[in-house]
């Protein structure tokens, strides 16, 4: 099955950096839970997800946000979505999930790219 | 033959030699070469004999050697006479045949009694049989396959003297009378084979068909059990529902009730388990009943959703979490001029829509209220209004807000807004019917199952032609 969703990793001065790009469904979100499961965090860091390439997210990947952020917790760890495009920064304060993740919006077109969210 | 061929080249030599040979067979020959004067017909005599073997003009030699076996038989059967040829494929002397055996004798156990019942009585008929197919005993034992013709000789007063038989070798033809057959049988068995093939694999098909059938009926059943049979009907109040599968081999994870409260007061809930498939399914059952029970404990709105929360969040912790969204609220009548009092609360789910009687169209937040299951304590938000004759309350699932349109963007809660408030003024029925065929208007872009619950106060009576309100 193809899950029409691309995971890259990299790292950031608090933590390391996961980016999203395409669509977190139902069809890939055990690949982006398992990817997050596969980061060894650390206590204090943070996780910055990186959601500037997201094209779509469905309920099942709102699950495998919510699930990568009770791994880091249970870490001692720290979730930030970065760069969240506005339709998911929408369905996120819908579901009141912008009080359970740090949420920096995307910047508006035109500005610089901010890869160092915090 | 060969003399002759050797002399063709040069006329002259091939005279020369000729008259050699023929000299010393010819003594006429001979005697009239020694004459200067008669050494040209001794030239004509030579290449007459040339002519002769050239035409096969020596009968004894074209019976001895023909291409195919001769054979003479006495009525009896005797053998009397047979070629060489015919000598040479069964490996006899002439002696071991002639005078001593008969032509059955020649023939396999089942050519005998053919011989006998057939060839024999329809020959002594007709005088002449063609082509019969025969196999002949050879001296080493092996078995020869001819086709035989036999004539009847008969003498000057019509009376048979005897029975005259060629053989032709038959031995190509029944090699390939053979692989005609094996390969026609090969023809047949593939034949067979693919029919067999075709057979087990529609054998195959029905099944997967039969199986695809059943567990169609299991989703449907399991689907249907996670909503209610059919609405309540409420004094004073309208309701309509839609659920639209995502698929009818999955089953989703919407769900929606309207059920009796105390006091002529109703409860409603309407809500969308994350995920889908069985795991879904069961809790989505789970929900149903956790929901029911709060609201027979305690029916304010946010306690139920906050017991619902509780059930969640405790229930599934571990690697495969459920969340969900919900509205739950109450229905209370007896307001002033038949208006209907909605406490409601919602965690995590699209706000309801109302649709007014005077035409507009607005959303009924409820914000900050949290996806359910999440956190131990969510904030859940309550609102509350008035629903006034000709006002319908419309609750969706984001099946319908996240549907792919057809012409690419995603259908939003601002083009719902505007669908409903293009409908506006309309009774629960009428919205249910409208976005009903909005959902059909989607097609594949609807990828999700989609839950709708409309509920309203009927329009004055004056307005009782409303087809929305006529339920």
């Amino acid at each position: 099955m193809t899950t029409g969703m691309t995971l890259s990793s990299g790292q950031t001065a608090t933590g390391p950096l996961l980016s999203v790009a395409g669509d977190l469904d139902h069809r890939s979100a055990g690949v982006f839970r398992a990817a997050v499961n596969a980061l060894a965090l650390l206590p204090g860091q943070l996780l910055t997800v990186d959601l500037s390439a997201l094209a779509f997210c469905d309920s099942s990947g709102i699950t495998a946000l919510i699930s990568g952020r009770n791994n880091a917790r249970a870490a001692g760890a720290d979730v930030a979505l970065v760069r969240v495009p506005p339709s998911t920064v929408r369905i996120l304060r819908i579901l009141g999930l912008d009080q359970v993740f740090r949420v920096d919006p995307a910047p508006a077109p035109g500005s610089a790219p901010d890869p160092d969210p915090v | 033959m060969c003399g002759t061929s050797d002399g063709d080249p040069d006329l002259d030599t091939g005279i020369v030699t000729g008259t050699t040979g023929a000299g010393t067979g010819t003594s006429v020959g001979i005697g009239t070469g020694s004459g200067s004067g008669t050494g040209e017909e001794s030239v004509d005599d030579a290449e007459r004999a040339q002519f002769s073997a050239l035409l096969e003009d020596s009968a004894e030699d074209l019976y001895e050697h023909a291409p195919c076996g001769y054979l003479s038989t006495l009525l009896d059967g005797q053998i009397a006479k047979v070629n060489a040829t015919l000598l040479a494929w069964l490996g006899y002397t002439r002696a071991q045949l002639v005078g001593r055996r008969r032509f059955a004798d020649l023939l396999t156990v089942g050519g005998k009694l053919y011989h006998e019942t057939h060839f024999a009585p329809l020959l002594a008929m007709q005088g002449r049989l063609s082509g019969i197919a025969l196999e002949l005993k050879c001296a080493d034992g092996s078995r020869l396959p001819v086709l035989v013709t036999s004539v009847v000789k008969t003498g000057t007063d019509g009376e048979p003297l005897l029975i005259r038989t060629t053989v032709f070798d038959a031995r190509d033809r029944r090699a390939y009378e053979k692989e005609l057959l094996r390969a026609r049988k090969q023809a047949e068995q593939a034949g067979e084979d693919a029919e067999q093939a075709r057979a087990e694999a529609e054998t195959a098909h029905q099944g997967v068909e039969a199986e695809r059938a059943r567990l169609q009926r299991v989703v449907s059943i399991l689907q249907k059990s996670l909503l209610p049979p059919e609405l309540p009907r409420m004094p004073g109040l309208d309701a309509a529902a839609y659920y639209h599968p995502a698929s009818v081999d999955v089953i989703g994870g919407d769900f929606y009730d309207l059920f009796p409260l105390d006091k002529g007061r109703w409860g409603f809930f309407l809500g969308d388990v994350c995920g889908k498939g069985p795991e879904a399914a069961a809790v989505t059952s789970l929900i149903r009943y956790t929901l029911r029970a709060a609201f027979l404990v305690d029916s304010d709105p946010v306690h139920t959703l906050a017991t619902l929360n509780a059930a969640l969040h405790e229930r599934f912790t571990g690697s495969d979490p459920r969340y969900c969204t919900a509205i739950a609220g109450t229905l209370t009548p007896g307001g002033e001029a038949g208006a209907v009092t909605v406490g409601l609360a919602g965690g995590g789910h699209p706000p309801a829509l109302l649709l007014r009687a005077d035409g507009t169209a607005d959303f009924l937040p409820t914000p900050g209220g949290m996806l359910l299951g999440v956190l131990a304590d969510p904030q859940l938000t309550s609102a509350t209004t008035l629903l006034r004759p000709g006002d319908t309350m419309l609750l969706y699932t984001d099946g319908l807000t996240e549907a792919r349109t057809r012409s690419g963007p995603r259908y939003s809660e601002e083009d719902l807004h505007a669908f409903v408030a293009d409908l506006a003024p309309a009774g629960a029925q009428t919205t249910v019917d409208a976005v009903q065929r909005l959902l059909g208007g989607f097609g594949e872009g609807l990828d999700d199952d989609t839950a709708l619950l409309a509920l309203g106060v009927p329009a004055a009576r004056t307005a009782a032609a409303n087809p929305g309100a006529a339920r």
